[in-house]
């Protein structure tokens, strides 16, 4: 079998079940906080770029990266906007869908890698985040990025 | 949500994150875990159908990775490879100008995989000279008394 890689499109959601198991590794390891830390390494790490546009541009730059990730991931989103609040409202997570369907167990903790790294998102920016609502058995969400008061 | 299109980098910085935590065998040991806890289809699969198992695997999971291979098997000869001549998971961690990927991050392939089929009756060689320039190889063999 010979294949390049404009033969396939990059989707290979087994990936959701192994982030969940490395999740669930690190909290038997080493515990809840350590879970949280490394989420908050690799946001800032892996998402600098959209630390500093999220600073530079505003909630639009959140906007374009959740409906474009989302949009990869076949998930049903909405989104209300303004220049100083976005809410983001997913009626089912993706990734939890996939381990469900598949048979991947869900890490006790994998809310934490919406709620830690989206917070982590706004942290040294003029933002806030707020997980208003999630369902632990879909991963349905409701969630609020706004302005800090000055 | 971390997209399955960021696990790579994910995966890159929780290598980090536990070597500085405890060194390279707090990494190994994790490796070893997701061997154990996650590649129950790799193990199932060649469980079921023997050398065969392993081309259903990658020929899945490659596919979806995007990945730039040639795969071959040779069922008479008891072998099955991959050349991997451009490596979805490096070659993306090698795009990203603002990270620096884990300093083995390719480690992890022979370690998984490794662990998986040795005790089901296999010699695995894995060539990762050039793993840096995202390329490497991947060779399964029967062994036979």
């Amino acid at each position: 079998m010979r294949r390049t890689a404009a033969d396939n499109p990059y989707l290979h959601k087994d990936f959701h079940g192994a982030m969940s198991t490395g999740i669930q590794y690190l909290h038997e390891r080493y515990g809840e906080e350590a879970v949280r830390d490394y989420l908050r390494q690799y946001t800032d790490a892996y998402h600098a770029p959209l630390k500093a546009a999220i600073s530079r541009r505003g909630l639009a730059a959140l906007q374009e990266y959740f409906e474009r990730i989302y949009a990869i991931e076949g998930a049903e989103i909405a989104i209300e906007f303004s220049e100083d609040e976005l809410v983001l409202k997913v009626a089912a997570c993706p990734a939890v869908s996939h381990m469900r369907q598949h048979g991947y167990r869900v890490a006790d903790l994998w809310i934490e890698t919406t709620r830690t790294v989206n917070q982590q998102l706004c942290a040294g920016t003029p933002f806030a985040y707020e997980l208003l609502e999630y369902d632990e058995q879909t991963g349905r969400s409701v969630q609020r990025f706004y302005r800090r008061a000055s | 949500m971390i997209s399955c299109t960021e696990f790579i980098p994910a995966y890159s910085e929780l290598f980090k994150f536990l070597e500085a935590k405890g060194g390279k065998q707090e990494v190994v040991a994790y490796w070893e875990y997701i061997s154990d806890n996650f590649l129950h289809n790799l193990r199932e699969l060649v469980q079921e159908h023997g050398l065969r198992g392993c081309w259903l695997y990658w020929s899945h999971t490659l596919n979806e990775e995007a990945a730039d291979f040639t795969m071959t098997i040779d069922d008479e000869a008891g072998e099955f490879s991959i050349v991997m001549h451009h490596c979805p998971s490096k070659g993306r961690l090698n795009q990203l100008q603002h990270l620096e990927p884990y300093h083995d991050y390719c480690g992890h392939c022979d370690v998984l995989y490794r662990r998986v089929l040795e005790p089901l009756g296999f010699e695995c060689l894995a060539d990762l000279s050039e793993c840096e320039q995202a390329r490497c190889s991947f060779v399964v063999r029967e062994k036979r008394t």
